[in-house]
């Protein structure tokens, strides 16, 4: 299979006062297409910074990061901001929707930044949350919704300019434990039905041993053990 | 992100906050106001006050008088291309040549310039004014019948214009009529005045100097047919205005001249050398010539002085008076300004997390300036549309009150705001403009925001 994701000695070092957090300290990790990989470790163990990276919300301080054979170190804020909506779909932990929006225009609002027309961003919004199960809370404010509901508009989000990359940082994190089942199955589905690779971010080791392929665990920004191997 | 998605987007995150836009927008509008209240001021008292000298007839006329004039050309030429405000000199102050005579063939002359319709020469002639007890030495100006209804004449208080040329009549200003009959100056009209003055003795032997001197005194009974408002002013004393109080026939003034004796030279004056003229007014056409005319009677060697050169003197005044009035209506336009900065850096920083999420879904730093530039100009379109409004509507009636309080003086009003189309259009236009510099600073401040740190925020 080919690298979807490739790092090499990936390196995010931040100035804090006179000290300098390693948050990443050279990291290699290849991700194939279609892949579902956890990455697991403590907090501050660089998991999120390294997702960060890969979203293309932060640049590396030195090494390798390619997306898709694209070097994102090199690349401009402009060239960084088409990455992100259209390489990869993001997916944190408290939802992050617009809170004034009601949860079509949440869905529709990545492909308004990527020129989609007005007609087709909202009909594939209205399909998207439809095969999420919200077909009839589509109007409804992230207020409105239940912390599950709220994570399927996210994930409809993520998925509406068609990523093959799916990015989810502890997307159950705030779930209850029947709702995160569902958005881990879901993920699952959307995994094995659509072929979207997946990179899951999460302290809990069962969720990742249960539906990852491959979960690599890092700690103080390098990469302690990758299993299976 | 489409222009019109990054409209809709913002005129959303506007209808979001409905009392901090509307307030900002009043801030603004109230700033556009005073702007665009105090240039329309400006430009009504301009329209006003110009406008009364198109009205007055002058604007046709032209003054010449002679460069050789009291014999100190320099002098006088440099004084008076200075009063000129220094616009299109003639240039002959410094050459010192005396200038060619302001005669009776000098006004033939002119008079054959292409456009002229009359010339004729301004006579102030000196004369002993007596009415009852009332006496006093006053110069008499001469004008012509064509005058009537132009200018001084528009509109008579009491009485009427000279009925010819030569009819022993006279006008009084009303200022001269009230200090003969102080509370009813009307009744002074068909009275008849007697204007004496010394004339050279007609039987005077030129071959004896001793007889020079001798002088007679001859009297003119004029009846006052009529009484005018004002005087013009001495610049405009071309057009056929006075500034003594009494106006006398052109035919009148001319015989008078003629004959009277005004001061020594008029003694010395060799009886073959025809008698010069102070000033000659030359009326054109058109106002449309006056400026061809003018440098024409210029080319001729003579000094030529119009309202126009006055008019382009005082629309130099008003441009500073409209800067000065834009600088006074700019500083509520600079306050609230200053409240779009504020609506916006707040908002910014209440929205500071939904930026977060946008730029992480994928909107680019140009997106998300575009969106607060756009917000900051559709505050800078409703402020500058109210504004007007608001302008206007308080310009009518501060217009009103002081019409009505004109008309209790006893003046006559009119529209002291003034508000054309291209005052509104650059009114709205400036209005977007400012805002959208206003709102560049807190729109990079946006369009900068680090997405990670952006979104832990709440």
């Amino acid at each position: 299979m080919t690298a979807l994701v490739e790092t090499e000695d990936l390196k995010k070092h931040y100035g804090m006062g006179n000290t300098v957090v390693r948050a990443l300290d050279g990291v290699s990790i290849r991700v194939s297409e279609g892949e579902f990989l956890a990455l697991q470790g403590t907090s501050g163990s660089g998991k999120s910074t390294l997702l960060s990276l890969i979203a293309g919300l932060d640049r590396p301080t030195s090494g390798m990061l390619r997306i898709d054979g694209n070097d994102i170190s090199s690349m401009s804020g402009e060239e960084l901001s088409r990455h992100r909506r259209q390489n990869v779909g993001i997916i944190f932990q408290s939802f992050n929707l617009v809170s004034t929006m009601s949860a079509l225009e949440n869905v529709t609002l990545s492909m308004m930044f990527d020129g989609i027309a007005k007609p087709e961003r909202d009909q594939r919004a209205a399909q998207l949350l439809e095969s999420m199960g919200l077909g009839g809370r589509q109007h409804h404010k992230p207020k409105e919704l239940s912390g599950g509901e709220q994570q399927r508009v996210a994930i409809s989000r993520a998925l509406a300019n068609k990523p093959r990359l799916l990015l989810a940082d502890e997307p159950t994190g705030n779930l209850d434990s029947r709702t995160s089942r569902e958005i881990m199955e879901l993920l699952k589905t959307l995994n094995e039905r659509e072929g979207k690779a997946i990179i899951l971010v999460t302290h809990d080791a069962s969720l990742a041993s249960q539906y990852a392929h491959r979960t690599i665990t890092l700690m103080d920004g390098m990469v302690q053990t990758e299993l299976p191997s | 992100m489409t222009l019109g998605d990054t409209i809709s987007l913002s005129l959303r995150n506007l209808r979001q906050s409905k009392l901090r836009t509307a307030l900002t927008t009043l801030g603004v509008s109230i700033g556009v106001a005073s702007l665009a209240g105090m240039v329309s001021l400006g430009v009504g008292l301009q329209e006003q006050i110009l406008g009364r000298f198109l009205q007055s007839g002058v604007f046709d006329a032209i003054t010449v008088t002679s460069p050789s004039l009291l014999g100190v050309p320099g002098a006088f030429l440099s004084g008076r291309e200075a009063a000129r405000g220094g616009l299109r000199g003639g240039g002959r102050g410094g050459s010192r040549q005396p200038g060619p005579t302001l005669n009776e063939d000098a006004v033939k002359q002119i008079s054959a310039i292409d456009n002229v319709r009359e010339a004729y020469p301004n006579l102030r002639v000196p004369v002993q004014m007596t009415l009852g007890d009332f006496s006093r030495a006053i110069t008499a100006a001469g004008v012509p019948m064509s005058s009537r209804g132009e200018g001084t004449f528009q509109s008579l208080s009491y009485g009427q214009f000279f009925a010819n040329d030569s009819d022993s009549a006279c006008i009084l200003s009303l200022d001269l009529a009230k200090q003969i009959a102080e509370h009813d100056p009307g009744s002074i009209t068909d009275k008849s005045l007697t204007l004496s003055y010394a004339a050279s003795h007609k039987d005077g032997d030129e071959s004896d100097p001793g007889n020079v001197f001798q002088v007679r005194r001859v009297d003119v009974q004029c009846r006052v047919v009529g009484i005018v408002e004002r005087d013009t002013s001495p610049l405009l004393a071309g057009g056929g205005g006075f500034a003594s109080g009494l106006t006398i026939p052109l035919g009148l003034a001319k015989t008078i001249d003629a004959e009277v004796v005004a001061n020594a030279q008029s003694f010395l004056r060799e009886p073959s050398q025809p008698k010069s003229y102070g000033s000659i007014t030359v009326k054109v056409k058109q106002a449309q010539f006056t400026q061809d005319v003018e440098a024409r009677i210029r080319a001729l060697g003579y000094t030529a002085f119009s309202v126009i050169d006055a008019l382009r003197g005082a629309k130099n005044a008003f441009i500073v008076l409209d800067i000065v009035l834009s600088l006074i209506g700019s500083i509520a336009l600079a306050v609230s300004l200053l409240g779009i900065v504020n609506t916006m850096v707040m908002s910014i920083l209440e929205r500071t997390h939904e930026i977060g999420i946008m730029k992480a879904i994928g909107a680019s730093d140009n997106d998300i300036r575009r969106i607060f530039l756009v917000e900051a100009s559709g505050i800078g379109l409703m402020g500058g549309l109210l504004g007007i409004a608001l302008g206007w509507g308080v310009g009518r009636v501060i217009n009103f009150g002081a019409n009505v309080y004109i008309r209790s003086q006893g003046g006559t009003g009119g529209t002291l705001f003034s508000l054309p189309l291209w005052l509104v259009a650059s009114a709205i236009a400036f209005s977007i403009v400012v805002s959208l510099i206003a709102g560049s600073y807190p729109a990079s401040r946006a369009a900068r925001l680090d997405p990670i740190q952006a979104l832990r925020h709440d």
